[in-house]
């Protein structure tokens, strides 16, 4: 407090500094720098074209019961989630999304020979399992603990409401 | 054009006032806050996946999402900002921040104003409705469902709990009093709607209140405070929360003297962005959690 001046006059100067030091930083270009600029060409709806209203899948998850509960968590065009949970701990998530919004979502059931209820499915790193539904809506569950299995994300697929699914237009 | 979403999360800091003082406040909450930041770390984190290419896809789509404003993402981004927004034009107090120790709050007190009780009440509870109306941006329910928000709020957890813990001691017990609740209430009700429209952070974001007169937003405010009393009160006293317990807390970090709360609060509202920190990380997660479902 003796020097009030000098001190104003340091704290002006390092911030200065700080400025200019990092300004002459060059940006380090980023894995998403591409994918940045294409999707922000456009302000709204490149995101979600044609899709389902996301209110209209959830009759279609699978009920709570046994000491699970099924917590609906977002709901927007084209995609509707909920959580899977037991004793307050999230197990799974489950999805229901309109591959019209992704037809690369669509287009991996493809080649598989794996099949959920008469159903193309597919396993997708450690955590996904998929089932597409009339060639149209994708259904997903995710382990959230790691108690929770593949075979257990299968089971929870079966029990999905596939064939009222299949009839949404 | 807006921030890209994956610079706002690889900026977020590792180390500074804001985080310091979520991280004095765990004792709220123990283990459930975990300072997440940088893009690809939060996708990893969020999904558990760890193969490179799936990475990719998650976060390429998750930025398609975020950009497409009809999904209301950005908006949510921007009430986080924006009722935050504080006066970072303090040097010292950025400083501060880049060093993250220990900050000596006497310095500070010559340059602040404690506010009013309610200035303070309206700030408390513009937050509030600032979460709830984000809340409906983000998970796409209609933006004035109360109910759909309170009853999620019983499932709130990680970054999304702590915002409303730190929204409790931060701006409801320290700069209000251990009865805060009783108290925002009754200034709520003597507020009229002149005196809202006075209220810088009100006036940028009232656009997005519901009601069309100030009447009706005040209304809506009073309304979405009163829902949530419930949640707040059985916080305080299912962990024994007093302004002293916090304070104690908070002294691991900032050096305060105790008969300067008012001025505490001040302090922490012009030196820390906890609103904004904390809800981009809750928008990362929640974009990271659509995109890897949608892939």
């Amino acid at each position: 407090m003796i020097f009030p001046n000098a001190r104003r006059i340091l704290v002006a100067f390092l911030l200065s500094m700080l400025l200019f030091v990092t300004a002459c930083q060059p940006q380090a270009s980023s894995r998403f720098d591409q994918v940045q600029e294409t999707s922000s060409q456009q302000k709204s709806g490149q995101a979600v074209a044609n899709a389902t209203q996301g209110s209209s899948f959830n009759p279609f998850f699978p009920a709570a019961s046994r000491g699970y509960e099924r917590v609906y968590t977002q709901e927007k065009k084209g995609f509707a989630e909920a959580k899977l949970k037991k004793d307050g701990k999230d197990l799974a998530l489950m999805a229901i999304s309109d591959t019209r919004s992704l037809p690369t979502a669509a287009a991996k059931f493809k080649n598989t020979t794996k099949q959920i209820v008469g159903y193309p499915a597919v396993e997708i790193g450690n955590t996904q399992t998929a089932v597409l539904v009339a060639d149209r809506y994708q259904v997903k569950v995710l382990s959230r603990d790691a108690s929770f299995t593949a075979s257990d994300r299968e089971a929870l697929l079966k029990q999905f409401d596939y064939q009222g699914l299949a009839k949404l237009q | 054009m807006s921030k890209p979403i994956q610079k706002l999360v690889d900026n977020l800091p590792t180390n500074n006032l804001t985080v310091s003082m979520l991280r004095s406040l765990d004792f709220v909450i123990p283990g459930q806050w975990q300072n997440v930041t940088g893009f690809e770390n939060t996708i990893r984190v969020v999904t558990g996946e760890t193969d490179e290419g799936l990475i990719q896809q998650i976060g390429e789509r998750a930025i398609y999402l975020y950009n497409d404003r009809s999904q209301g993402y950005q908006r949510a981004m921007w009430l986080y900002q924006t009722v935050d927004s504080t006066d970072v034009a303090l040097g010292t107090a950025a400083l501060a921040n880049k060093i993250g120790e220990r900050v000596p709050l006497l310095g500070f007190l010559n340059r602040l104003t404690p506010k009013a009780d309610k200035a303070q009440t309206i700030d408390l509870s513009l937050k509030l409705v600032a979460e709830l109306v984000a809340f409906c941006y983000i998970n796409g329910i209609p933006g004035d469902s109360i109910g759909d928000f309170v009853a999620s709020l019983a499932d709130y957890s990680s970054e999304s709990l702590m915002r409303m813990v730190a929204l409790v001691c931060v701006d409801g017990l320290i700069p209000l009093g251990p009865d805060f609740i009783l108290k925002a209430q009754s200034v709520l009700n003597d507020t009229n709607p002149k005196e809202l429209e006075k209220n810088a952070t009100f006036q940028r974001i009232s656009d997005v209140i519901p009601g069309v007169t100030s009447l009706n937003k005040l209304l809506f405010i009073g309304e979405s405070f009163d829902s949530v009393k419930g949640w707040m009160s059985g916080l305080v006293s299912s962990r024994n929360l007093t302004p002293q317990k916090v304070v104690n807390n908070l002294q691991q970090t900032i050096e305060v003297a105790d008969d300067k709360l008012d001025y505490l609060a001040a302090f922490l509202d012009v030196a820390t962005n906890y609103y904004e920190h904390t809800g981009t990380q809750t928008l990362a997660r929640r974009l990271i959690e659509r995109a890897v479902a949608e892939i």
